[in-house]
């Protein structure tokens, strides 16, 4: 009997383990290809070469309005070379905010590609497929703090 | 002494001619190897490829798209009882590949002998930009070669639309 609690209980503490992010700065990210609510699918390793901004979207209906300022953001610095992508992580009875930019679907049913956890995030890539900062957190917080790494990642990498 | 010296010098250039013929054999010997460790290694994957994909059960799918005017592919998922589904998403680099002509080679699998039930669905935009599904469902028979089945979707002006098919190679 206390092999079956120990077992229980090993298995209980193991289960939200495997829940933890296992992706932190500095790992190269494994490759994925997801579809796009609006669009053609797109794949991170296509992106080799290129700064790639992912945001990470929490729980979204139609968010579009929380997300412009990100959006406005990510554009103004396409001439930079920054390539940037929404994912979205649907739930029943949601809608996908509509975005110019390409929104991109995260479902388990799509084994190429992977999830991440905890979300909202923010991820920065860089052009060799390393991720460089990683921010955790409510996308409205975090703007301030995302706009001014952002930016002195750019013209960091822009040297 | 200056005899000495000389000798010194000579013993020094023979010493280095030595050397140098010495590392080009070297070389040589590490050049065979590597030949040789490439055979053993191509040998090997034909081995492997023999005994986890035998002819009897090798299966292949192949994706292409003949012009692609009124349809353009986003994703694709086959599937048949007994086999690992296929999905594939399609970025606008690889379409761009297939309307140049490109045949995609979409999955190499195992398959047992017999007949199977498969279902292609390819999701896609029309020329409108609406969403799309083409889809074949078509019993295949797996015999004892290896099967190569290639998803072909084509255009059909006169109906202003696109088709699937499947194509035995």
């Amino acid at each position: 009997m206390g092999h079956i609690v120990r077992f229980v209980l090993l298995i209980a503490l193991a289960l939200p383990l495997q829940a933890q992010p296992t992706i932190s700065p500095g790992q190269l990210l494994p490759d994925f290809s997801l579809p796009a609510v609006n669009g053609f699918g797109q794949r991170l390793a296509e992106q080799r070469g290129q700064a790639v901004m992912l945001i990470w979207l929490g729980d979204c209906d139609a968010c579009h309005e929380q997300l412009a300022a990100y959006q406005l953001l990510a554009e103004g610095r396409i001439n930079e070379g920054l390539v940037s992508w929404f994912v979205w992580t649907p739930a029943a009875g949601q809608q996908p905010p509509n975005m110019r930019l390409p929104v991109l679907i995260s479902q388990p049913r799509w084994r190429t590609g992977w999830a991440f956890e905890p979300r909202p995030a923010v991820m920065l890539i860089n052009a060799d497929g390393v991720l460089d900062h990683l921010i955790l957190g409510d996308l409205d917080d975090n703007y301030s703090r995302v706009e001014q790494r952002l930016s002195r990642w750019l013209t960091k990498n822009n040297q | 002494m200056t005899t000495l010296i000389r000798c010194f010098v000579a013993i020094l250039l023979l010493g280095s001619v030595y050397t140098t013929a010495e590392e080009a054999r070297l070389g040589q010997d590490i050049e065979a190897v590597k030949r040789s460790v490439l055979e053993l290694n191509q040998q090997l994957y034909a081995l492997e490829e023999d005994l986890l994909s035998p002819a009897t059960t090798r299966a292949a799918f192949y994706f292409s798209l003949s012009h692609g005017e009124f349809f353009e592919p986003l994703s694709i998922e086959i599937k048949a009882s007994g086999m690992q589904p296929v999905q594939h998403i399609y970025t606008e680099r690889q379409v761009t590949a297939l309307r140049m002509g490109a045949v995609q080679p979409l999955a190499q699998l195992n398959m047992g002998p017999g007949k199977h039930d498969l279902h292609v669905l390819v999701r896609g935009v029309d020329q409108l930009g609406q969403q799309r599904q083409l889809v074949i469902r078509e019993q295949v028979e797996k015999t004892e070669q290896p099967l190569m089945l290639e998803v072909v979707v084509s255009d059909q002006p006169e109906l202003s639309s696109a088709k699937a098919q499947l194509q035995r190679w």
